[in-house]
């Protein structure tokens, strides 16, 4: 009952602040910076979410909920990722275009199926399986262009971005065997865009 | 966008879930693959096959191997002896089949205890086939067999033993009876409770005078029930180690071969 209390308060409170007007409005902290969508990148077909920036605005933290249809994935599959990306550098472009050229960062999916662990069944003799198989850490390396502008007198940034990543056992797997897998064996790419509200 | 299309133009550029299980065409329903190109290679008195197993998380070792295999003369088929993948994701079974696809002769496969994890019985289920087979192939009749028991929590179903004995009783030609399996049934992982109906339905079995297994990572092999079934074990890719198998009606060779 909690959770809808909190859903329908964020709700109401994005509407309320949907009516405010002016540059230099302060939004209520807990509100999100920024709505992401994804594709692909080992966290679901589609993943989307909220997520926050920091003072600087070379960090930021994205909460996304992604899904993969059995139609693209062979298994539905729903999965969380809790993700943190650091862009260093801004570079100002002509016309407020502005590119991020590199980022980097981690992440932590959840995948959700009673086919997948967090704690191995009392079954197991303990360090059976040393991996659990609910939760896939990951790292990638990427990059953005954005945009600034200015909706309805209200800042708004728009950006498109990439990261090529892999994660723990495909990095594993590749440590072990140089010989045969290639770093492009274990990567993959994924796009998305960013809305934020600056 | 041209850059885009070039690499879009690889399979695993876009990937969306660890254990997504997701393969092309090609790689496919290959145990029934496998079985005819097998059918099409003409069988003497005298079968020579290879065994070897556990190539999971061992790609350089299992490349190493297939140039061992390619050397051996007369084989006609290699079992790969279960643990294809390590974390029973997708992409270890096509990288392991990759690298199989470089042997000379088909290859075929029982699942192993790691490709159960996860996803991994589907994407077995989905590459391969079924878990539990068999074909008959000259004057033998290879029964293949799930015996990951701790897989399903020990749940009294695995391994099937009624399937294990209606192959067994289906055998009118009484060819050589050979069942491989992944998990030996003396070790830890199989199910204590099945081990005697197990090793029983095999003893009972005129046709059946030896068993193949992989999982210890180690050769290992004796008549460990005194019941005249001999059992063999072969080492893991990782070991660098298989075995090369030579049967006829009423014997068998066994060879221990490192690379």
């Amino acid at each position: 009952m909690q959770k809808y209390l909190l859903l329908i308060f964020t709700i109401l409170s994005l509407s309320a602040s949907a009516q405010e007007v002016g540059l230099t409005r302060h939004r209520k902290w807990y509100l999100p910076d920024h709505l992401k969508l994804q594709f692909a990148g080992n966290i679901g077909f589609l993943s989307g979410g909220p997520g926050y920036m920091s003072r600087n605005q070379t960090l930021e933290t994205d909460l996304l909920f992604g899904f993969l249809p059995q139609k693209f994935g062979g298994d539905a599959l729903v999965t969380t990722t809790l993700k943190t990306t650091y862009s260093p550098w801004r570079i100002p472009l002509r016309n407020s275009y502005y590119i991020r050229p590199f980022s980097i960062g981690a992440y932590l999916s959840y995948t959700f199926g009673p086919q997948f662990d967090t704690k191995w069944p009392s079954y197991y003799p303990a360090g059976y399986y040393w991996w659990a198989t609910a939760f896939r850490p990951g790292a990638y390396i990427g990059g953005k262009i954005g945009r600034n502008v200015v909706m309805n007198n209200r800042k708004r940034s728009f950006e498109l971005f990439y990261e090529l990543g892999t994660y723990d056992l495909l990095l594993i797997s590749y440590v072990q065997n140089t010989g045969y897998l290639k770093l492009s064996d274990i990567t993959s790419l994924s796009l998305g865009v960013k809305f934020g509200f600056d | 966008m041209a850059l885009a299309l070039t690499l879009s133009s690889c399979d695993h550029l876009f990937q969306f879930n660890p254990n997504q299980v997701i393969f092309k065409d090609s790689e496919k329903n290959l145990t029934a693959k496998n079985l005819e190109k097998l059918r099409a290679i003409p069988v003497g008195d005298t079968l020579r096959f290879i065994l070897m197993g556990d190539s999971q998380r061992w790609y350089d070792e299992s490349a190493d191997f297939v140039r061992s295999a390619n050397r051996q003369q007369g084989i006609s088929f290699v079992l790969h002896a279960g643990d294809i993948s390590d974390f029973g994701l997708t992409q270890e079974f096509k990288w392991v089949n990759e690298i199989m696809t470089g042997l000379k002769f088909p290859y075929l496969t029982v699942i192993g205890n790691h490709d159960i994890v996860a996803n991994g019985s589907a994407a077995y289920r989905k590459m391969y086939g079924a878990l539990n087979y068999s074909f008959e192939y000259g004057d033998n009749k290879f029964i293949f067999i799930d015996t990951n028991s701790r897989e399903y929590a020990f749940d009294g179903k695995v391994p099937d033993i009624a399937w294990l004995k209606s192959q067994l009783a289906d055998n009118p030609g009484k060819k050589n009876a050979i069942v491989v399996a992944h998990v030996p049934p003396f070790d830890a992982d199989f199910d204590k409770n099945l081990e005697n109906a197990y090793t029983g339905a095999l003893a009972n079995d005129p046709n059946v005078r030896f068993s193949l297994y992989g999982h210890q990572h180690r050769f290992y092999d004796g008549e460990f029930y005194d019941d005249g079934v001999h059992y063999y074990l072969t080492n893991s890719m990782g070991g660098r180690g298989y075995l090369i198998i030579t049967t006829w009606k009423g014997g068998q060779k066994v060879e221990r071969i490192e690379f």
